[in-house]
């Protein structure tokens, strides 16, 4: 199933780094993840929809698209709002 | 006069006297302070025949009509000078609390020329200057010197060089309040070729202010953003630029090993997680700044300000170390000494590959932690290798045969995003006016962090109207002076309405894009003068022609070539580069040479 690994704050709010998470869609693995991790919920959701500036990257792309279909293998990156130069 | 001092105060060092002058409020009004004041000063002040070293090259140091007032971030300064690292003009601004004292000794600029016959500092009280002996001093550390001169924040400056720019490093860079940096293009070479050691500001005027109600009111709703803001709020102060290490490198556009890869297995022993699980102390911040960007960071050789992301970057996936101590004690040696960290450890990792491959005799190679600390020492008193790094990674490469293994643009060492990885990335680096920049105008947000919104970081078409917009608007930022990252919680519209709040000249957020346009065409007919043409608008070969093979970015080099045509036509230059009569006049720099507008003549 799809591996799931998490940046910055987000390690310290789930208590975890990474995990392997089902789903098929990224849209599916967020909620998955935010059903066995509810602490992460307010931080990368708001209504459904994934909260502005929180990074996704699939397989090291960025995305905004949580209709993106994922296959076994995939690799997911979670990132909070990061900034800087 | 509101905002601005409208005074100009100018030293020579030959002579050692001093006068001051009224700034032209024209001038002020069209390049506002800042960068453009001090590109537009340079135009006037050092032509083509000005070698960079010579006591004919002139440092400007400039306020913006906002310093000093209180507004967020109104701490930072500009200097300006014609670079010894790559010729061509060059900028660098600083934040700390140096600009926002000069700014209270009652001058919005000031112009250091010709050469002292021996070492000095300069000490200036409101408009008493006073020149010292600083042969004493000639040698001594950043650090020490700094607290030696009486440093106080609030109340008394100190900026200076340090070893690096006594022996006129190209890299060397100017210091101020012990651990900021005006680094890039190596201004503390300037400096020291003046033989100026330091130059020391207490001040006790305010900038008037012409609107208090209006200004107290935005400064309000300012404060009130930047905590709404996340990144402003939360990401700046609770991380730091370092935490871009493992989203640059999860995308693979973290360049590694001298740009060889795109992506660093080391990443994650460099991070941003991992200096806040062990070295950082605290986070700190500038005068007047609520966001707190700054680290504090121990070690057991060690305790200062940093690492930032980029520095961490030159120290660590460039040279291919992934010792997060050794790297701290790096970027604080760096500050000591008086150093730029960008070049100085591109340039380090650019030695280590000609060591690797047998071009140079030495034993420097990739991941030798334990040779950082010797090669910017060496840097900085020009000793054995050091000597040939501290000319930058260009010279080096070029003198062993190989210029194509030094990753710069325009002969300045480029910072940590892979172009390969960030089409637009790329096109920024080529095109900035002096040379690999990443703070001319930053593509990653739009290419990675989604800031304001994501887009295609592969697609080519198109691209170069963004890398405009973001090069113009930072050339804006840069001229107010306030640090970019307010940026991230305020919109540009803010910026003007403050502007007219302090100074009672209406600029709309359209004025100010084109004060930065107009600092960004200046800048270029700068270069073209000194003999700049489209060919350094350019990339090393390797992020042309080399293609990662393995990571996110396997198969893509840059796309420079179409990205160039498009972006001359939307600058409205020739397809040779150069800005049009048509645009020279759109935005009032026909008459640049009108000899009653020359600073000698308001002088």
């Amino acid at each position: 199933m799809p591996n799931v690994k998490l940046f910055a704050s987000l390690r310290k709010i789930s208590g975890i780094k990474e995990a392997a998470i089902p789903g098929t869609s990224a849209g599916a693995v967020l909620a998955e993840l935010v059903r066995q991790y509810p602490a992460l919920a307010v931080h990368l959701l708001d209504d459904g929809k994934i909260r502005p500036h929180v990074i996704l990257t699939i397989n090291g792309h960025p995305t905004d698209n949580l209709d993106a279909a994922l296959a076994e293998q995939d690799q997911i990156a979670i990132f909070p709002p990061i900034a800087g130069g | 006069m509101n905002g601005w001092n409208g005074r100009i105060l100018e030293i020579d060092l030959t002579t050692q006297t001093h006068k001051s002058y009224p700034l032209d409020m024209e001038m002020a009004k069209q390049f506002i302070g800042g960068r453009g004041l001090g590109v537009r000063l340079l135009w006037d002040m050092v032509g083509p025949e000005v070698d960079p070293l010579s006591p004919e090259n002139v440092l400007i140091f400039t306020n913006g009509p906002l310093t000093a007032t209180g507004y967020q971030t109104s701490n930072r300064f500009s200097v300006s000078t014609k670079s010894p690292l790559t010729g061509t003009v060059l900028d660098a601004n600083s934040g700390g609390y140096w600009g926002m004292q000069f700014k209270k000794t009652g001058f919005d600029v000031l112009i250091v020329r010709g050469k002292a016959q021996k070492p000095i500092w300069i000490e200036i009280k409101n408009s008493e200057i006073t020149f010292h002996d600083a042969s004493e001093l000639w040698g001594m550390r950043v650090f020490e010197l700094t607290e030696k001169l009486g440093q106080d924040n609030n109340k008394r400056n100190v900026l200076c060089i340090g070893p690096a720019g006594e022996n006129l490093s190209r890299l060397a860079a100017i210091m101020n309040d012990r651990e900021r940096a005006m680094a890039r293009g190596g201004p503390g070479a300037v400096m020291g070729s003046k033989n100026l050691k330091a130059i020391v500001v207490e001040g006790t005027e305010r900038p008037e202010i012409m609107d208090q109600e209006r200004f107290k009111f935005l400064l309000y709703e300012t404060r009130k953003l930047l905590a709404a803001s996340p990144l402003t709020s939360q990401a700046l102060p609770e991380f730091g630029t370092i935490m871009l290490m493992n989203i640059m490198n999860n995308v693979g556009a973290l360049a590694t090993r001298n740009h060889q890869q795109t992506q660093f297995e080391g990443a994650e022993a460099i991070s941003g997680e991992t200096l806040s699980e062990t070295y950082l102390v605290k986070n700190a911040a500038c005068w007047a700044c609520p966001i707190g960007c700054t680290r504090i960071s121990k070690t057991e050789k060690v305790e200062g300000e940093g690492p930032e992301f980029e520095s961490a970057w030159a120290f660590g996936a460039q040279c291919g170390i992934d010792d997060l101590a050794a790297i701290i004690e790096a970027n604080s040696l760096c500050n000591d000494l008086g150093l730029d960290t960008i070049s100085a450890g591109s340039t380090i990792a650019c030695a280590m590959e000609l060591s690797e491959k047998g071009y140079l005799d030495s034993d420097l190679r990739f991941g030798q932690a334990d040779a950082l600390a010797r090669c910017v020492e060496d840097m900085a008193y020009r000793r054995d290798l050091g000597a040939e790094l501290t000319e930058g990674s260009l010279r080096l490469a070029t003198k062993y045969g190989h210029p194509e293994l030094s990753m710069t643009a325009k002969g300045m060492e480029m910072p940590a995003y892979d172009p390969r990885g960030l089409q637009g990335q790329g096109l920024l680096y080529a095109t900035s006016n002096r040379g690999g920049c990443h703070m001319r105008g930053n593509m990653i947000g739009l290419e990675v962090l989604g800031l304001p919104k994501l887009i295609d970081r592969f697609q080519v078409q198109g691209k170069s109207s963004f890398v405009i917009l973001n090069q113009n608007s930072n050339a804006a930022i840069d001229s107010l002076v306030v640090c970019k990252f307010t940026n991230m919680g305020v919109a540009d519209e803010y910026f003007a309405r403050i502007l007219g709040a302090v100074t009672g000249v209406q600029y709309d957020t359209g004025d100010l894009v084109k004060t930065g346009e107009r600092v960004w065409n200046l800048e270029r007919l700068y270069n073209n003068r000194e003999g700049f043409t489209s060919k350094d608008d350019s990339l090393p070969p390797r992020l042309l022609t080399e293609a990662p093979t393995d990571g996110p970015s396997k198969g893509w080099v840059s796309q420079l070539e179409p990205m160039l045509k498009e972006y001359y036509r939307s600058r409205g230059w020739d397809q040779n580069g150069v800005p049009t009569p048509k645009k020279l006049a759109e935005l009032g720099l026909e008459n640049l040479v009108d000899p009653s507008r020359t600073l000698e003549k308001i002088a």
